[in-house]
């Protein structure tokens, strides 16, 4: 035992090894709790995202633009396409206008104040991306001052691309939809289609290979179809209802035959965006 | 104020500038989040720490940027503290005790070394992230398909950055070579 004390080396390795265990076992519990980060952290996370935003500003110029580019390129057919929308589009706005007001009078008769599909935004822009290969985080440049809160859905354009995670003064990270973390890849979802048939399911994967998303736990596929949309169900509390998440791509069997998984192509371009809206559901389900 | 403490402001600048530049260059273009066969992650904070360590003759300055930097980079990107604010100061002072062997920094020791405390520190995140099942790939696809596009990548940054940062690391240590 004399021995062991008097090996200064062998006692700075042990104890090397139970801080680092100490400290990550420490954050890994504790980054789910609402109160996390400390203070401490939240400061200084958010002084180093102020100078961030410095870099990010013209990073997002040249991303922009980059982008713009291959846009420029597809402008052609793109714009014959949308032309021969042009005309549903202010039929169905319209129309879209006249459900709206008859639904807040109906839900002011019937003294509803909030329901599922309420919901208020927030946009923020992109500050940095985790240089890492598990945690899929963004940052953005929005924290508790514009009241964003931990779990809530972040869309960007037309699709859905993550939940918060983590909220600092004035900046918060988001995780991916496409992040292995069990916790926080889940959406409540249902597919619409034409027939009025509700099938529910829970968006609980990402498959890697095929940058599809995948829908677990389905009720039924009965009528499910290539091309159908798929949207948050607004179940569980922690999402509002309507959210668009992508399209059917197809059906696959699990690997015992046992269960149906359906497969989504994400709506989101999930890599060329610099703003994003943070989703701030009005209802309040589980706390 | 002094040249020295001038210096150090110096250094740190520089080193917050490449951790600014590794989060930015993953977020605008190795952004691979619809097809995620290849993960490449940029370490250009490691890249100029390796450099100045090489350069810089106090160990007790070396831990302090290790513990320093490593706190921001697992808190500002990880959200998890415990992962670069122990294997960052743990290969810098293992560079700092081996340079010895060394009489004056090369590309090619450079190169080499810095190849190590890459495979090192980014083996070192998987285990732990594998032990606190925060990782899901199985150590082949580890090897294949993120350690190797991610020595490939940075390697190739290196070299391509090696005499700007090296001529700008001597230069920001350079008082010690003029007191001595």
């Amino acid at each position: 035992m004399q021995k062991f004390f008097s090996n200064k080396k062998l006692i700075i390795l042990m104890v090397i090894i139970i801080v680092t265990f100490g400290l990550l076992a420490v954050s890994v519990s504790v980054r789910n709790k609402k109160e996390t980060p400390p203070v401490v952290q939240q400061v200084g996370n958010d002084v180093v995202s102020l100078v961030d935003g410095v870099f990010a500003y013209p990073t997002n110029g040249v991303k922009n633009i980059s982008s713009e580019f291959s846009d420029l390129y597809n402008t052609y057919q793109e714009n014959r396409r949308l032309k021969s929308k042009i005309g549903d589009l202010a039929e169905n706005q319209a129309k879209l206008k006249v459900a709206q007001d008859e639904n807040k009078k109906l839900k002011q008769e019937l003294k509803l104040n909030s329901t599922l599909t309420d919901y208020d935004t927030t946009n923020a822009s992109v500050l940095s991306r985790s240089p890492s290969s598990w945690q899929n985080y963004l940052t953005i440049n929005r924290g508790q001052t514009s009241g964003i809160k931990k779990n809530q859905p972040v869309m960007s354009g037309s699709g859905l691309i993550g939940r918060i995670v983590e909220v600092n003064e004035i900046s918060s990270k988001v995780e991916l939809i496409s992040t292995d973390n069990e916790i926080n890849d889940k959406f409540a979802s249902e597919i619409v289609d034409d027939n009025k048939n509700n099938v529910t399911g829970v968006v609980s994967r990402f498959d890697d290979s095929t940058g599809d998303l995948v829908m677990e736990n389905v009720n039924s596929v009965k009528g499910i179809k290539k091309g159908q949309r798929v949207i948050t169900s607004g179940l569980g509390g922690r999402t509002p209802r309507g959210l668009y998440i992508g399209k059917v791509y197809g059906i696959k069997k699990d690997d015992y035959g046992m269960t149906n998984s359906v497969y989504i192509t994400p709506a989101a371009e999930l890599r060329n965006f610099t703003v994003v809206t943070v989703i701030k559901s009005t209802v309040n389900g589980e706390k | 104020m002094t040249i020295k403490s001038q210096k150090i402001i110096g250094q740190v600048v520089f080193v917050m500038l490449a951790f600014y530049l590794d989060g930015l260059i993953k977020w605008a273009f190795l952004n691979n989040m619809n097809k995620v066969n290849l993960t490449i992650i940029p370490q250009l904070m490691l890249m100029v720490l390796v450099m100045l360590t090489m350069r810089i003759d106090s160990r007790k300055m070396i831990l302090i940027y290790g513990i320093v930097f490593g706190l921001i980079y697992d808190s500002y990107y990880f959200g998890l503290i415990g992962l670069y604010t122990i294997l960052l100061p743990l290969v810098l002072v293992g560079i700092d005790h081996y340079k010895f062997l060394f009489t004056k920094p090369s590309v090619g020791y450079e190169i080499s070394i810095y190849f190590i405390s890459l495979t090192f520190i980014q083996s070192g995140i998987y285990l732990l992230e594998k032990l606190f099942r925060l990782a899901s790939a199985d150590v082949g696809d580890f090897i294949t398909f993120i350690l190797g596009p991610t020595l490939l990548w940075n390697m190739i940054v290196f070299f391509v950055l090696y005499v700007p940062f090296a001529n700008l690391s001597d230069w920001l240590v350079s008082y010690r070579r003029g007191t001595k």
